[in-house]
């Protein structure tokens, strides 16, 4: 028994040179006598990344290109997604389909499927992130047959989502230019795995405070050369080199 | 804030562990965070005595160690 507080809480240390640190209890503890220590050296996130990777191989077996799409509420994903399947025009559109990720409604679900493309709209609750398992499940409900681009469109979020992949083969992070420029150093964990930095809603560039070249190399100071891409879903700007990089032609 | 979710994982897999090294009771919970995992060590701390009420591990010290990286990794168990 702890002889502190007279509590049932042991501790024991691990080695002489680095003891036992009591970071969630309020006061030390004395060691157990008969404490052993059991190896595990194992991943929190490998259930979710060995899920992903599996996902991630069948839909590339079926021939089915995965995007993500994350970025904070309003940065503009849907908005994307919109102007993409719009160029593609409907019978292109019809061999794309999207998991839309909302903690409620189906506003994107509705919005994307006006263009002409599936869709299945998972809406969260509370959960702030999709991961591979959700996206399963939402593919459940969509015929994938003739489809050859899979986007996953996640819930509006810069942190949740960094450490979930979700069986996507390639990341797109969106910041609007209305967000700020020091978002990417803000926020690092989403920008050191992503694929592609979308820096949106460039209309607005004359009426907002945003330095491009800041915000570039802040995404930049967590993922070294990621490449980059201005473009306005509204006007239509940069559209063509987010196509050729959506088509695997690079940024 | 998915920390409480993390940390139901974060005991399934403790335990699952601790069966396998033949049972008993967890005192003491060794993690490593990475400074890009998007986890905040202080929820996963908060949310950590609530998950683990009911489980072998309740009472539990949970320490965190601050790393670099990515990864979110449960290093060892205090088992007695």
């Amino acid at each position: 028994m702890c002889g502190v507080c007279g509590c049932q809480q042991f501790m024991i240390p691990l080695a002489a040179e680095e003891p036992w640190r009591a970071d969630t209890a309020r006061v030390k503890h004395a060691p157990h006598p008969e404490a052993r220590r059991v190896a595990v050296e194992r991943s929190l996130l490998d259930h979710n990344r060995a899920h992903a990777e599996s996902l991630a191989k069948r839909l590339a077996e079926r021939g089915i290109d995965a995007i993500g799409l994350l970025g904070g509420p309003g940065a503009g994903k849907t908005a994307l997604l919109e102007a993409t399947f719009e160029h593609f025009g409907r019978d292109d559109a019809a061999r794309e389909a999207v998991v839309e990720g909302d903690c409620a409604t189906d506003f994107d679900a509705r919005r994307v499927a006006a263009k002409g493309v599936r869709v299945a709209q998972v809406a969260t609750g509370s959960l702030c992130h999709l991961d591979a398992h959700l996206v399963e499940h939402a593919l459940d409900d969509l015929d994938l047959s003739g489809v050859s681009r899979l986007w996953i469109e996640n819930v509006g979020n810069l942190v949740c989502p960094a450490p979930f992949p979700c069986g996507e083969r390639r990341r797109v992070v969106l910041i609007s230019v209305a967000e700020g420029d020091d978002k990417p150093e803000k926020y690092p964990a989403m920008f050191a795995g992503a694929d592609l930095l979308v820096i949106s809603k460039a209309d607005l560039l004359p009426y907002v405070d945003f330095d491009v070249e800041r915000c570039i190399a802040g995404a930049r100071s967590a993922h070294p050369a990621l490449p980059a891409l201005v473009l306005s879903a509204r006007t239509g700007t940069g559209l063509d080199s987010w196509l050729a990089w959506v088509n695997g032609e690079g940024a | 804030m998915h920390e409480a979710r993390l940390c139901l994982s974060l005991l399934a897999l403790a335990e699952q562990h601790l069966a396998a090294a033949g049972g008993g009771r967890i005192l003491g919970v060794r993690l490593e965070v990475g400074d890009f995992a998007g986890v905040a060590p202080e929820a996963l701390a908060a949310a950590f005595p609530i998950c683990a009420a009911g489980t072998a591990a309740e009472g539990a010290t949970l320490r965190i160690d601050r790393v670099s990286g990515r990864d979110l990794v449960l290093r060892d168990l205090e088992v007695v």
